[in-house]
């Protein structure tokens, strides 16, 4: 009976502006749904959420709507999710557009809540903002519009509430913004933020854990720290076993070998360009190796050519070698420099190789 | 104050409102949903600064309502028989598009075969969808094929740089054609084909030219635009120059996470294609920092791979000797020049000029590298152009037509 395609005379009749308009969308909105029209429901969600936003502005001093904001804006995205998911599958309609709108539209209602300067902390709408962060979170990722997270990691920054939204909140937020800063190469940053959200997510809530840890991984990785077996197996993860062996033998070949493995999953996630960032810790890993075999400080740089060759790692020679021996060296990760002459590589005498955690 | 304003918010139903004259007047982004979106498309046309400068873009084109009907061009000659007679009668015909032997005259005449259709900004009050005017899908394909083969690919024509003025105008009006028609298809991809070859081909030959005859950012911008309009077409059905245009691509675009995370998802047949293979070998010689391996790798580059990564070379020269004044920094050590060059893929003195630029200390045969002596020059005091092959504009000549014609 709520299902109708054309309520608005009824709600008319029922209700003051803009409440009309907004249920009158609500019912057809159903009413799409129902019928499997999601394109047609994004449609009329908008204009819920446009209302809504009408009689949101006009309430001073009140944030009693707040969970209805959260209701409606969700819904918004979820609709344009599944429009243009349906749209792609007819071949119709350009990744992104209809996500883009979407979070027009939610920047509207953050503008609404991050502006609420008057009222109480208990009656302000600034309790609205995380939320809406994350939802807009969650679009920007999925467009890859990341340099739009900026200002609203900023406006949260400079909140006095940051720190007393809701855990959940926080755990979605920190999960986010640790992506983005493994994104920008941040990784110290990243590891705070991921670390934050793996520890304060339930722990019944397997799948959003698993999650964080997905993105966890690789940055402690490159830190310099290997997760135990056991976690993988408790996450299901144990795609990363192979190549976190790999990592700490130093073993090229099985990195490559691991990667190419599971190449799918790890390019669905977002995350193989940061593993293969891998390597040059396991060039270093390697080079550490030797020079632990051969006990001298001042190292043939054949040696590595051989180690190298001894990887499977085809197609290098000596000034390849040289190459990545600057870079480790230009990064910190050795300490000492090459005399191309003697063809030596001459590391310091103390701690040549400083732990990875120290660097980078 | 409050007005009835009549909307069409929902599409299948005109409603009553009512808007305040707040929400009318305002500009702020917020109220655009609260008007009809007809009225603001008009306000969008007069004038109003916007980014885009009025350009004609897909997404402004997309946002017209559903019920207009798509422009069908009707146009059958490369240049649409109105704005023929109209530069012709005001002396506006481009050297390239008139009679030979009366380009001295006080009016020349147009040479029907050679006229292209300008490109022209949209305004208000000027209607660019008049059938007339368009061209079809096919016609466009054939002006392209006229401005990059007969034109760009010649060598009767000097300079390349008015050359490249004249092509570069006239397929971007091609192009324009397409949006407001919302061409897709195969002809589109060819046309697209043909304009980032001839944008990156372009890109290469007028590198390092004033900014008055090229402007590498402006061919940037048109370069990107054709690119990711072209990607996103390859999306639908199978196209025969596919890898090649991916591969391109990826160089053009080396270093963007972006371009190789869109790789990388690409399917099997595509990533596996020996052109997508070697520009990712490339790009992870360039994650991974090694710049000895990305220039060894760039020497099996074709010509035109090397015009779409070649302006990411000279950064990676420079990156080799950061590295290199830092791993080989010691006072007493020395490093052939020679050598040096050659990993530099250089000539000897050229090799030397680069070091002096950036603080590499060169002495005769040797170079002494050293951390602290490394300066990152201010740019544009060594030239990317002075890495380049040498050549005249004769010698261009000859590769041009190849080379832009490639995949003719």
């Amino acid at each position: 009976m709520l299902q109708l395609s054309s309520p608005e005379e009824k709600c008319q009749q029922l209700l003051e502006p803009p409440y009309d308009e907004m249920v009158a969308a609500h019912l057809r909105c159903t009413f799409a749904v129902s019928n499997h029209d999601f394109v047609e429901a994004y449609k009329c969600q908008t204009v819920v959420v446009q209302s809504f936003l009408k009689a949101f502005q006009a309430h001073k001093e009140e944030n009693w709507a707040l969970p209805i904001m959260f209701a409606a804006t969700l819904d918004l995205r979820i609709f344009a999710n599944n429009a243009e998911q349906q749209l792609q599958s007819k071949g119709k309609g350009k990744v992104g557009d209809m996500l883009e709108k979407a979070a027009e539209q939610l920047m509207s209602c953050f503008r609404v809540c991050a502006s609420d300067n008057r009222a109480g902390i208990d009656d302000s709408k600034k309790w609205g903002m995380l939320f809406l962060i994350n939802q807009l979170f969650k679009i920007y990722f999925k467009i890859n519009k990341l340099h739009l997270c900026k200002p609203l990691i900023r406006a949260i920054d400079s909140s006095n509430l940051k720190d007393d939204y809701s855990t959940a909140q926080r755990v979605t937020y920190k999960y986010y913004v640790g992506r983005k800063a493994m994104f920008d190469s941040d990784f110290k940053q990243a590891e705070e933020y991921l670390a934050f959200s793996f520890t304060h997510c339930h722990r019944s809530c397997q799948r959003n854990k698993r999650l964080i840890l997905i993105y966890l991984l690789p940055v402690k990785m490159l830190l310099g720290h290997m997760p135990t077996h056991q976690l993988l197996k408790k996450y299901d993860l144990m795609q990363f076993a192979d190549v976190t062996k790999a990592v700490s033998e130093g073993n090229l070949l099985l990195l490559n070998e691991a990667l190419v493995k599971h190449e799918t999953f790890f390019i669905r996630c977002g995350i193989f360009l940061i593993l293969e960032k891998l390597k040059i810790i396991t060039y270093r890993n390697l080079f550490k190796k030797v020079y632990h075999l051969l006990k001298t400080h001042q190292l043939p740089l054949d040696a590595f050519l051989v180690a190298l060759k001894m990887m499977k790692v085809e197609d290098v020679d000596i000034d390849e070698v040289q190459c990545i021996l600057a870079n480790l060296i230009y990064m910190g990760h050795i300490k000492g420099y090459i005399s191309h002459q003697h063809q030596k590589l001459v590391v310091s005498k103390q701690n040549p190789f400083p732990p990875l955690s120290s660097v980078s | 104050m409050t007005y009835n304003c009549l909307t069409t918010g929902d599409q299948s139903e005109l409603s009553l409102r009512q808007v305040t004259s707040e929400e009318l007047l305002s500009t702020r982004p917020m109220n655009k949903t609260a008007m009809s979106s007809a009225w603001h498309q008009s306000r969008r046309g007069r004038g109003h600064r916007h980014k885009e400068q009025g350009r004609v873009t897909r997404e402004r084109v997309e946002e017209q309502r559903a019920e207009d009907s798509v422009p069908h061009g009707t146009c059958m000659t490369m240049c649409p028989a109105y704005e023929l007679r109209q530069r012709e009668a005001q002396n506006r015909l481009h050297r390239f598009e008139m009679v030979a032997d009366t380009e001295r005259d006080r009016l020349p005449r147009a040479d029907v075969s050679r006229a292209v259709k300008e490109y022209s900004r949209p305004a208000a009050g000027k209607d660019s969808t008049r059938a007339s005017d368009l061209r079809p899908p096919s016609v466009l394909l054939k002006t392209a094929c006229h401005l990059v083969d007969d034109i760009a690919a010649s060598s009767t024509f000097q300079p390349w740089a008015e050359v490249y003025s004249f092509v570069f105008d006239r397929l971007r009006s091609v192009r324009q054609d397409m949006i407001i028609q919302r061409v897709s298809g195969p002809d589109c991809v060819a046309v697209l084909e043909k304009s980032v070859r001839f944008l990156l081909y372009a890109s290469y030959r007028l590198c390092g030219q004033q900014l008055q005859y090229f402007d590498p950012r402006i061919n940037d911008t048109h370069l990107q635009e054709c690119l990711s309009w072209l990607l996103e077409s390859y999306r639908d059905g199978k196209h025969q120059h596919q890898e090649e245009f991916q591969a391109l691509s990826l160089l053009y675009n080396l270093g963007s996470t972006e371009a190789i995370q869109h790789v990388l998802e690409l399917p099997e047949r595509i990533r596996s294609s020996p052109a997508v293979r070697l520009a990712l070998a490339v790009s992870r010689a360039h994650m991974e920092r090694n710049p000895v391996r990305l220039l060894r790798l760039a020497q099996r580059l074709d010509f035109i791979q090397v015009c779409a990564v070649h302006r990411h070379l000279l950064p990676c020269r420079t990156d080799l000797l950061l590295l290199y004044s830092h791993g080989h920094s010691s006072r007493n050590c020395r490093y052939p020049l020679q050598r040096l060059a050659r990993l530099l893929f250089l000539k000897d003195t050229l090799a030397a000029e680069l070091c002096q630029v950036y603080g590499v200390n060169v002495t005769g045969e040797w170079v002494n590298f050293s951390k602290s002596s490394f300066t990152d020059a201010v740019s544009g005091e060594l030239q990317c152009r002075s890495m380049h092959e040498p050549l005249d504009d004769e010698q261009w000549n000859c590769s041009a037509g190849s080379v832009i014609h490639g995949c003719a």
